[in-house]
């Protein structure tokens, strides 16, 4: 059976979901059990397709028995396997926290929710697994188009603001299509590992250099790369809190894993940053997202908008580390795939729980809520914390890399970015909890003072929170095991 | 800003037929794309898969995983249509008023909600915005769809030797009811096959696929590898190979015509399933 891992990755929760969806016709009840069971399988393949990678290297699957390039092949090496437990687990994790603010929202409509749900997380196991780069397409069609369905169900403006993000987000998915397009016609291959055997003989073509701009630029779209942002914080901030849990700390993450997948396995480094010479440009512009990222979070006056542009401004973190071309810079965007994935996933359950409990977001309704709900701002304070970069926390470590990453390449401007942004964090998360901490405003001038009796989360939504608020120190202090024993194999050793 | 927009199309469609120059030439029979692997596919697609049609053996077997998650795009396709625009609860502003059209004077009446009609032969239903009943418009689309169904049952079993397959064959299928419901109106479609019968076999047209590699997956080998299901299909591996492509299309077929039928639904009227076109 181990060696189906690559197949029941995917292959479960699509089947699950086509059950789910009958069983929503069926029997509502059977809807919920069917989507942790499928995507319990997925995180257990996940967990063992990493240790298999631990043990034994690349591990290859043939769809259908048939070899690259002819068939499709799943490839996994140190890059996925570190990504697909953290896809997986953050989905399982989130689905099991959002269930009763999913059936307090969508009563009617339990079953097409959690169906597009397990989808959506099966098309992007399916992104982060494949080893061929149209499969990569269609597995990206699939988690974008239940995106926007989850997304586009939320408050009132909701569906504008995922109709915006529906026309960029197809644009993007049209570019990396254009590319790979683009690289057919000149290498006659889909396989990644198979392109890039072929691809040095061709560096100086101008069609693939073509194929690489519109390949980046269409996963930048998809990431909301600085110039290209303008799409997520409405989107992000209108949904219904179980589709942001879900979209807010993967899609992006996912995306940035396949401009590293791009960048070091299909086009490899030496194309990447010997051959063109634009890594400074892009790192400048990553210096601009998370400036500009920051900036207009600290503008915001509401909790949700602020996380959703601090996503912003950390993927500017993420495209800047892997674009400083060096060992530091790309171990650190790897390892702020994971911190970020889960740190986000952790304030954005706490805002979940928030929803739930306040019915709202909004900075003025947040007092006293370190009274009424301690554990759900303790998950808070650790979150926010890792985010800012404290240590221990798991945060810490990646802008450690990030930044030894930026000294080793003399790009100082990044360097300064970093620690602007941690400034920033610092502001935004203090005068949350700041805010948090007064009192509500009484009517009563002080009759009793302690009618703030707690009232906390139920606790299948505050387990999952403390979980992943612990799962932040723990990845936190075991950085050194992940760097060492994964990371460092995921980067090629031609990058020095 | 429209200028800016213009700007950077332009820009970008230059860049991209700049980058087009270093293309082969059109139909050069040494391009890459025509060397690499297609000639692996021309010798030996006959010999692997034993279908005729190298198309389908492409999409349904070489790279049938694709395939299966574009049925799979499909089918989200039609099931966020349905979760967007479903109201299964209406709002209290709005009340229901029903038409009924007397059909010997003509005369239509309109039905509040919480009153009924006196049960009579002589009133039909009717939507709102009703024509005159086209006698030639109903009487050829009736006397078309069995032939266009026929049809699109011959697309689907015929993929392997022709231009065709579950995609195209279901298309034809789902164009056949969308046409009845359209010359009729949405509610006759719905007494045939009801909504949740068409949501029901959306996902059993993926399940029917995916279910299929999934088997292959229990008896021992890769997902999708047909030749396991010899046994079962009681043929020889390599028939097992074209008869599997044949259930996968017919599963591809099920839930393209379903989705075609859903999304015509809830687009036509709505999400109110009361009335359509």
């Amino acid at each position: 059976m181990s060696q189906q891992y690559p197949a029941l990755l995917v292959v479960v929760p699509l089947l699950s979901a086509m059950i789910i969806s009958i069983a929503g016709w069926v029997n509502k009840r059977w809807c919920f059990p069917i989507a942790v069971a499928a995507l319990g399988v997925a995180a257990c393949s996940s967990v063992g397709l990493l240790l298999q990678v631990l043990d034994q290297g690349k591990v290859i699957y043939l769809m259908g028995g048939w070899p690259p390039p002819m068939g499709i092949a799943y490839y996994i090496d140190h890059l996925n396997g570190l990504v697909l437990p953290v896809v997986s687990i953050v989905a399982l994790l989130n689905l099991i926290a959002a269930k009763k603010s999913i059936e307090q929202q969508f009563p009617d409509k339990i079953g097409p929710f959690y169906s597009l749900y397990v989808l959506m997380v099966a098309g992007l196991l399916g992104i982060v697994a494949t080893g061929d780069a149209f499969n990569l397409y269609v597995l990206l069609e699939i988690a974008a188009l239940t995106g926007y369905g989850l997304l586009a169900m939320g408050e009132e403006r909701a569906p504008l603001a995922t109709l915006n993000y529906l026309y960029m987000g197809t644009i993007g998915a049209c570019f990396y299509l254009l590319g790979v397009g683009y690289l057919y016609i000149v290498t006659g291959s889909l396989n990644m590992v198979d392109i890039a055997g072929i691809l040095p003989d061709l560096y100086q073509s101008k069609a693939v250099l073509a194929a690489f701009i519109i390949c980046m630029v269409g996963v930048w779209l998809k990431m909301a790369f600085f110039p290209l942002h303008a799409w997520l914080p409405n989107a992000y901030t209108y949904a219904s809190s179980a589709a942001t849990g879900l979209i807010a700390p993967l899609v992006t993450k996912v995306m940035i894993y396949v401009m590293i997948r791009l960048m070091l396995t299909v086009f490899t480094p030496a194309f990447v940053f010997s051959f063109l010479n634009v890594s400074d440009a892009i790192v400048w512009l990553a210096v601009i997202a998370i400036v500009t990222g920051g900036v207009l979070a600290l503008a915001e006056r509401d909790l949700k908008k602020m996380l959703a542009y601090i996503i912003v401004a950390e993927v500017g973190y993420m495209v800047g580390g892997a674009w400083l071309g060096n060992r530091d810079g790309m171990t650190g965007a790897i390892l702020h795939i994971v911190n970020d994935a889960l740190m986000t996933l952790c304030v954005f359950l706490v805002v979940g729980n928030i929803v739930y409990k306040v019915k709202s977001y909004a900075f003025e309704n947040l007092q006293g809520l370190f009274r009424k709900m301690p554990f759900t701002m303790g998950a808070f304070v650790i979150g926010a914390m890792s985010i800012i970069g404290v240590p221990p926390t798991c945060g810490f470590f990646s802008k450690w890399y990030l930044i030894t990453g930026a000294i080793a390449a003399g790009h100082y401007a990044f360097m300064a970015a970093l620690l602007f942004s941690s400034l920033v964090s610092v502001v935004l998360f203090f005068r949350v909890f700041e805010i948090c901490f007064h009192e509500p405003f009484s009517d009563n001038h002080g009759h009793d003072h302690h009618s703030e009796a707690m009232d906390e989360a139920p606790l299948s939504m505050l387990v999952p929170l403390l979980i992943v608020a612990a799962t932040l120190i723990v990845v936190g202090l075991y950085t050194g095991v992940i760097v060492n024993q994964i990371i460092q194999f995921a980067i090629p050793a031609s990058l020095v | 800003m429209k200028i800016i927009g213009l700007i950077i199309s332009v820009l970008t469609g230059a860049m991209l037929v700049y980058a087009a120059a270093d293309f082969p030439a059109w139909s050069d029979p040494s391009s890459p794309a025509s060397t690499y692997l297609s000639p692996h596919f021309i010798e030996k697609t006959m010999e692997e898969t034993s279908v005729p049609n190298i198309v389908t053996a492409v999409l349904a077997d070489y790279r049938s995983f694709d395939t299966m998650f574009e049925t799979a795009v499909i089918f989200s396709a039609g099931l966020v249509c349905f979760f967007l625009l479903r109201t299964t609860r209406r709002k209290e502003s709005e009340t229901e008023t029903t038409h009924y059209r007397h059909t010997l004077t003509g005369v239509t009446i309109q039905i509040k909600e919480g009153h009924t009609l006196p049960p009579s032969d002589e009133f039909e239903r009717i939507d709102s915005l009703w024509t005159p009943s086209g006698l030639i418009i109903k009487t050829s689309c009736r006397l078309l769809v069995p032939f266009i169904q026929l049809f699109g049952l011959y697309v689907i079993a015929h993929g392997h030797y022709s231009p065709g397959g579950g995609f195209q064959g279901g298309v034809i299928l789902g164009a056949s009811i969308i046409m009845l419901a359209i010359s009729y109106d949405l509610r006759t479609i719905i007494e045939r096959i009801s909504e949740k019968m068409v949501a029901v076999l959306c996902a059993v047209g993926v399940l029917i696929f995916s279910g299929t590699g999934a088997l292959c997956l229990l008896l021992g080998v890769n997902f999708l590898d047909y030749n396991a299901l010899a046994p079962i299909l009681l043929v020889d591996p390599l028939t097992a190979r074209s008869h599997a492509i044949l259930i996968v299309e017919i599963g591809v077929g099920v839930a393209v015509m379903t989705t075609m039928i859903w999304l015509y639904c809830n687009l036509s009227s709505a999400g109110k399933y009361n009335q359509g076109l």
